[in-house]
C-alpha cells in the first residue's frame, strides 16, 4: 500500500542528507532539524498518495520539511517582522577585497550567525531559490518585509564575514 | 549594490549542503513507520468490536422490549417469508369468501354445510394463534397456521367450482 521498505530507504538516501540542511538552515538546531527530518519523511511516506505528479518527490519533500521547520521556529515565538534589533550596518561595500578568499564553509557559518528572522529570510531566497513572492507565502508576511529582511540580512552577513577575516588576519 | 557574495552563494547551493544527519535516523523512521502499520489494523478492530457491541446490546434490548410489551408473537415475529405467505392467503380467503356468499340465498343448505367445514378450519387456526406465544418451537406452530390458510384456501377453491356447478345445473333444469 504505502511502496516497499526498500523504495523508501532509497528516497531517505537520495534526499536526507538536502532535506536536513533546509531544515537546519532554518532552525539551527540540530536536533530540532533532526525531528522535522523525520517528521518530514513520516508525513511523506504516508501522504504519498495526496502526492501529485506536478512537482518532484524532492520539491514536494522540500516543501513539507520547510513548513515543519517554520512551524517549529513560531514555537521558538521568533517574529517575521521588520525589526530594527540589529545595528544599521555601513553601506559601504568593501566586499570585493574579501571575495578572493570566500570559502563555503565560511559563508555557512557566517549564515548561521545571523538572527532567526534573518537567516530564514536569506536562506530561503539565497539557498533554497524562492522568490520574495514565495517567501511571503511560507513566512506568511508581506512581499516588501520580505525584500527589506532580505536586505538587512545580506548586509548583516558582509558585516559578519568582513569582522571574521579582519579577525583572521 | 555588490552582488558577489549573493552569485557566490546561488552558484554554490549545493556545496552549502555539508551537514549529516546522524546515521541512526532511519532507523527510527523505519520504527515509526512500523509502528503505524501496526496501529491501523488495531484500530480498526477496535471500532469494528465497538460497532458490533452497540449491534448487539440494542438488539436483545429491542427484543427484550418487544416480548414484554405484547405477549402476542406475530408470525412476522417467528419468520418473515411465512408471515408473507399468510396475508397472501387471508386475502385470498376473504375474497373467495364474499364470492361464496354470493352463492348463498341460492343454495342456503350448500352454504350452511360449506360454512360448517370452514369454521372448523377457523377454530383450529385460533387455537393455533394463541399457542403460538408460549410455544417451545414456535416455527412449528407457525408452519401449521401457514398450512390451515392454505388448506382453508383449497376448500373454498373446491366448494365455489361445486357450488358454482350446482348452481349451473339449477338454472338448466329451470330452463
Amino acid at each position: 500500500m504505502q511502496g516497499s521498505r526498500a523504495a523508501q530507504f532509497d528516497l531517505y538516501k537520495l534526499y536526507a542528507r538536502a532535506m536536513y540542511n533546509v531544515a537546519l538552515r532554518i532552525l539551527n538546531y540540530e536536533e530540532e532539524a533532526e525531528d522535522v527530518l523525520q517528521e518530514s519523511f513520516l508525513d511523506a511516506f504516508t501522504r504519498i498518495v495526496d502526492f501529485r505528479q506536478e512537482t518532484t518527490f524532492g520539491l514536494w519533500l522540500k516543501q513539507i520539511v520547510i513548513n515543519k521547520s517554520i512551524n517549529y521556529l513560531r514555537k521558538r515565538k521568533m517574529e517575521f517582522v521588520s525589526t530594527d534589533e540589529v545595528s544599521e550596518v555601513p553601506d559601504e561595500e568593501s566586499f570585493d577585497d574579501y571575495d578572493t578568499r570566500l570559502q563555503v564553509e565560511e559563508v555557512r557559518k557566517a549564515i548561521t550567525e545571523l538572527p532567526d528572522g534573518y537567516r530564514v529570510v536569506l536562506s530561503l531566497y539565497l539557498l533554497e531559490g524562492y522568490d520574495h513572492e514565495e517567501i511571503s507565502h511560507i513566512l506568511k508576511i508581506s512581499e516588501n518585509t520580505s525584500r527589506t529582511q532580505y536586505m538587512r540580512a545580506k548586509k548583516k552577513l558582509k558585516s559578519i564575514l568582513e569582522q571574521k577575516g579582519m579577525r583572521d588576519e | 549594490m555588490n552582488n558577489k557574495l549573493e552569485t557566490f552563494v546561488k552558484e554554490n547551493r549545493r556545496s552549502f549542503d555539508i551537514m549529516e544527519p546522524t546515521p541512526a535516523l532511519w532507523a527510527k523512521i523505519e520504527e515509526k513507520l512500523d509502528q503505524k502499520k501496526e496501529k491501523k489494523p488495531i484500530q480498526l478492530y477496535l471500532w469494528m468490536s465497538v460497532a458490533a457491541a452497540i449491534v448487539v446490546v440494542f438488539g436483545l434490548g429491542w427484543l427484550y422490549a418487544g416480548r414484554m410489551q405484547n405477549g402476542a408473537i406475530e408470525i412476522a415475529d417467528v419468520n418473515a417469508v411465512y408471515a408473507k405467505k399468510e396475508v397472501q392467503f387471508a386475502g385470498l380467503i376473504i375474497e373467495k369468501r364474499d364470492s361464496l356468499a354470493i352463492f348463498a340465498s341460492a343454495n342456503p343448505e350448500l352454504y350452511k354445510k360449506f360454512t360448517a367445514d370452514l369454521k372448523k378450519l377457523d377454530e383450529e387456526y385460533e387455537r393455533l394463534k394463541n399457542e403460538l406465544p408460549t410455544s417451545p418451537n414456535q416455527t412449528f406452530v407457525v408452519k401449521a397456521i401457514v398450512k390451515n390458510r392454505e388448506i382453508q384456501l383449497q376448500l373454498l377453491k373446491q366448494q365455489l367450482l361445486i357450488i358454482n356447478q350446482v348452481d349451473d345445473y339449477k338454472k338448466v333444469n329451470q330452463i
